[in-house]
């Protein structure tokens, strides 16, 4: 099991959408971070993302495209997403937002959309 | 090229002096205004029709005084608060050279005697932006101003705008105990997210009490954070980054208990940035049962932008911002949240876990996009 701590390694502020909101956006995350860990996982092996390690909140525009960006952009389906990544917190109040990336990895269209950088 | 006659000639030349004058006017009787008539006398009619339907100012010249009035308040005295700021805004804007172009020549705050904070946030910010385009050359004279209403503004940060502060504020503001705490407003650009953080530490500091789901209210003031950028001030405005700020506030009653967190843009709307963004197909997909007229409401144009986020299908996943702006009152399970944008309200509110949602239609627009929260605590 490999582990992605999202307060420890990418910030404790996430916010945006696009590079273009900042280098703590959602296209920040899934490209630099997320995208990079899901492809070194073995055969077989899970990930797990800790999202509220020093976080202090998410927004919608972060967790759509950093998550379920991944299907959108036809890197892997939302099942494969699904079964790849287990969402792990401690502060309960961040059950809501392991609900969010749940119901936007769920709702995502496969590969609906070509992955075009918001910003070189 | 046809030769002109001599009468001809005497017309153009008629025209080009009433331009220069500023006395140009098409034959339906109205400033031709597209750029052969002096281009400041649309403020000029919207000030001369208005002074006489509520907006209080006085005239020397072509300054214009503001008088504000005695409450400035968007829910109980919402015309005449909007007309008074509007006011502002358009003699703000108003660059027009002619000598007859109405400017604003001052902000009289003599007669006001009580500010609903979100008010206050908005008169801020319209004045930064005048002090802005005057070259920060302001100075408040606040010799008559209610106590109260000069500490609410001390508070709030509003004497910081000033380079040219009054020298007597310390001694003035001394006199009062109000029951409302305000914390120092944040001015913000586009993407400067991480200034929500000292808005916490400030609220935080005058409840002296950490407050529950903050989490939730950052997540929306983050996603308004993020639409201001987006949506707010498109790039075919062509507006300098200068105009292109946010601003929050908040507020603690300290009899009431009541907490108030405001965020305040001077964009183009959420209903008029909707037709250029993602979601517009959706949009009108949404509105699809309603007539034309109906659709171009901007309180069901406001309404659809918030529901739709809920309603979404998954065929696209943008748009979704909105929403997060409820979640904090209704994880607090009380309380109301407010969007006012140009002439439309959306408004949820919370009691006792049981949600109404109410749309509302303005005559007079707010001149931008105003976000209240309300809980008590």
């Amino acid at each position: 099991m490999k582990t992605l701590n999202i307060g420890k390694q990418f910030s404790t502020d996430p916010i945006g959408r696009f590079r273009t909101d900042g280098d703590r956006s959602g296209e920040t995350f899934r490209e630099d971070y997320l995208k990079p860990a899901i492809e070194s996982l073995e055969s077989g092996e899970k990930l797990e993302v800790i999202i509220d390690d020093g976080i202090e909140s998410y927004g919608s525009s972060f967790l759509s495209e950093g998550f379920a960006g991944m299907v959108k952009y036809g890197y892997i389906t939302g099942d494969e997403l699904l079964s790849k990544i287990e969402i792990k917190y401690s502060n309960e109040d961040f059950e809501f937002f392991k609900k969010k990336i749940l119901e936007y990895i769920g709702k995502v269209k496969y590969n609906s959309k070509v992955y075009e950088p918001s910003k070189i | 090229m046809k030769k002109l006659s001599r009468k001809q000639r005497k017309i153009d030349v008629k025209i080009g002096l009433m331009h220069r004058q500023g006395r140009s006017k098409t034959k339906n009787g109205h400033n031709n205004n597209n750029g052969s008539g002096f281009s400041g006398s649309d403020v000029n009619n919207w000030i001369n029709h208005y002074k006489y339907n509520g907006l209080n100012i006085s005239l020397n010249n072509n300054r214009v005084t503001i008088i504000l009035p005695e409450r400035l308040n968007f829910f109980h005295d919402y015309e005449s608060t909007v007309l008074h700021l509007n006011a502002i805004r358009k003699l703000t804007k108003n660059k027009a050279p002619s000598h007859k172009a109405y400017k604003l020549g001052s902000v009289n705050f003599d007669d006001l005697k009580s500010i609903s904070t979100s008010a206050a946030l908005v008169l801020t910010a319209e004045l930064s932006k005048w002090d802005d385009a005057v070259r920060n050359r302001l100075k408040p004279k606040v010799e008559n101003w209610d106590p109260n209403i000069l500490f609410n503004f001390y508070e709030l940060g509003f004497f910081d705008l000033f380079k040219n502060k009054p020298s007597n504020i310390e001694q003035l503001k001394s006199a009062t105990t109000p029951n409302k705490r305000i914390v120092k407003y944040i001015k913000g650009k586009c993407g400067d997210d991480q200034k929500t953080r000292v808005l916490k530490e400030n609220i935080t500091n005058i409840i002296g009490d950490n407050i529950n789901k903050w989490m939730f209210l950052h997540s929306g003031l983050s996603e308004a954070i993020v639409n201001v950028s987006h949506h707010a001030y498109p790039e075919r405005l062509g507006l300098s980054e200068v105009d292109k700020n946010w601003y929050i506030t908040g507020s603690y009653n300290t009899f009431t208990r009541e907490l108030k967190v405001v965020f305040y843009d001077q964009g183009i709307g959420i209903p008029k940035s909707l037709p250029a963004s993602d979601v517009w197909e959706k949009v009108l997909s949404f509105l699809s049962s309603l007539s034309i007229a109906e659709r171009k409401r901007d309180e069901v144009l406001l309404k659809a932008a918030v529901e739709l986020d809920r309603t979404s299908t998954g065929e696209s996943d943008r748009g979704k911002g909105l929403q997060d702006l409820l979640e904090f009152i209704r994880q607090r399970g009380d309380g109301y949240l407010s969007i006012l944008s140009l002439k439309g309200l959306f408004k949820l509110e919370v009691k006792n876990g049981i949600e109404s949602i109410k749309s509302e239609h303005f005559n007079y627009p707010v001149c931008g996009t105003l976000i209240i929260w309300c809980v008590t605590v």
